[in-house]
């Protein structure tokens, strides 16, 4: 981590002031290069299985690329190919895609503090290039800092944001045009729900949580006759609904 | 160019989810202390993500029409199961995926034997 106790900039030389800023920018950029290093080749990985579900479960390449490069979240994308397959109505897709997010605003939260100083278009996109792995990797690192929204903290923030765009668009254009020459009798969609299920299953980490992972997913298969795919939503309010009374009864156990 | 009707149910759909990524990403750092997030709210959404990923894979891997008589199970089930089993022993998502797809195809050829 870069020194906190070097002289503030403000008392230097403008030669100083210039050599010292750029010392401290290229520093802070490193360190968030080598924070976010051990996520590059999961990163990779997912974003290559997401390009070939995407043209392996109906849509076409130029669908698929402009889905990529604008939606810029996976699992939001994976959930949304069953919908689309099946022709729901869009109110529900983007409900869909709303609830996986949800992380995010969560993130959001506790990422607000150290970037409000900022312009809004700047905190717009530091929003939107948000990623798990860059959240995770950030509030480990500077969660407890002293200050929160310096300059080091958005440059390492930006290093891995960067790096991360990267990293997943390559990948999974690569992974749509791989997908494109792969014949559909090798039923690369399955994929697509086994990457669901790669992001699912290691959710269930908590007894509340597989309560409701069981609730909703015998909901889901027991609405499937519902219209319009609607047993998605019912399943999630089951869910839900399910996860907070068995965290009520395990609570109530204890004491 | 002519757009059919497929075209913009699929532009709807990206446009609709693009609006996701900007809103739950951005909104707090547009907004901030102006979002009302109580503790409530909080838990209830600790539970939202995976009750709709479930929501999502459960049709795909058991899906049922009434009135059908199609197989309930399938090689989907089988290969997730072992994809379930692999993912517990080696916590590897990329040996889960590729175990998985292998399991699907093997399966599915020996289907085709019986």
């Amino acid at each position: 981590m870069p020194d906190l106790n070097e002289p503030p900039l403000s008392s230097m030389q403008p030669d100083d002031f210039d050599f010292a800023f750029k010392t401290r920018r290229r520093a802070a950029l490193k360190e968030g290069f080598l924070g976010i290093r051990p996520a590059i080749i999961p990163t990779a990985t997912w974003g290559l299985v997401t390009g070939i579900a995407l043209v392996k479960s109906g849509l076409t390449e130029q669908a698929a690329v402009i889905m990529t490069l604008l939606v810029y979240a996976g699992s939001a994308q994976l959930t949304s190919l069953p919908l689309i397959a099946s022709g729901a109505p869009l109110w529900l897709i983007f409900a869909a895609g709303f609830i996986v997010n949800v992380r995010f605003l969560i993130f959001g939260a506790a990422l607000q503090p150290y970037f409000k100083s900022l312009p809004w278009f700047k905190r717009l996109a530091y929003g939107y290039f948000t990623t798990d792995m860059s959240f995770v990797v950030f509030m480990s690192r500077f969660g407890h800092a002293p200050a929160q929204g310096t300059q080091e903290q958005r440059w390492f923030f930006l290093s891995m944001i960067v790096i991360g765009w990267l990293t997943w668009q390559i990948s999974s254009l690569l992974g749509i045009f791989l997908g494109a020459m792969v014949p559909s009798a090798w039923s690369l969609d399955y994929a697509a729900i086994l990457a669901l299920l790669g992001i699912t299953i290691p959710l269930a980490n908590t007894r509340p949580m597989l309560v409701a992972i069981i609730a909703s997913g015998c909901t889901a298969w027991v609405a499937q006759p519902l219209p319009l795919r609607l047993g998605l939503l019912v399943a999630v309010v089951v869910g839900i609904s399910a996860g907070i009374w068995a965290e009520h009864r395990l609570n109530k156990g204890r004491t | 160019m002519s757009l059919s009707e497929q075209d913009l149910y699929i532009a709807g759909a990206i446009g609709f989810l693009t609006l996701c990524s900007v809103i739950t990403r951005a909104s707090f750092n547009l907004f901030g202390h102006r979002i009302p997030l109580s503790d409530k709210v909080r838990r209830a959404l600790l539970y939202a993500p995976a009750a709709a990923l479930t929501a999502i894979i459960v049709p795909a891997l058991l899906p049922w029409v009434p009135g059908s008589n199609a197989a309930l199970v399938d090689e989907k089930l089988f290969a997730a199961i072992i994809a379930i089993v692999l993912f517990q022993r080696t916590r590897s998502t990329i040996i889960m995926i590729v175990g998985g797809m292998v399991s699907f195809w093997l399966i599915q050829a020996l289907f085709s034997f019986w």
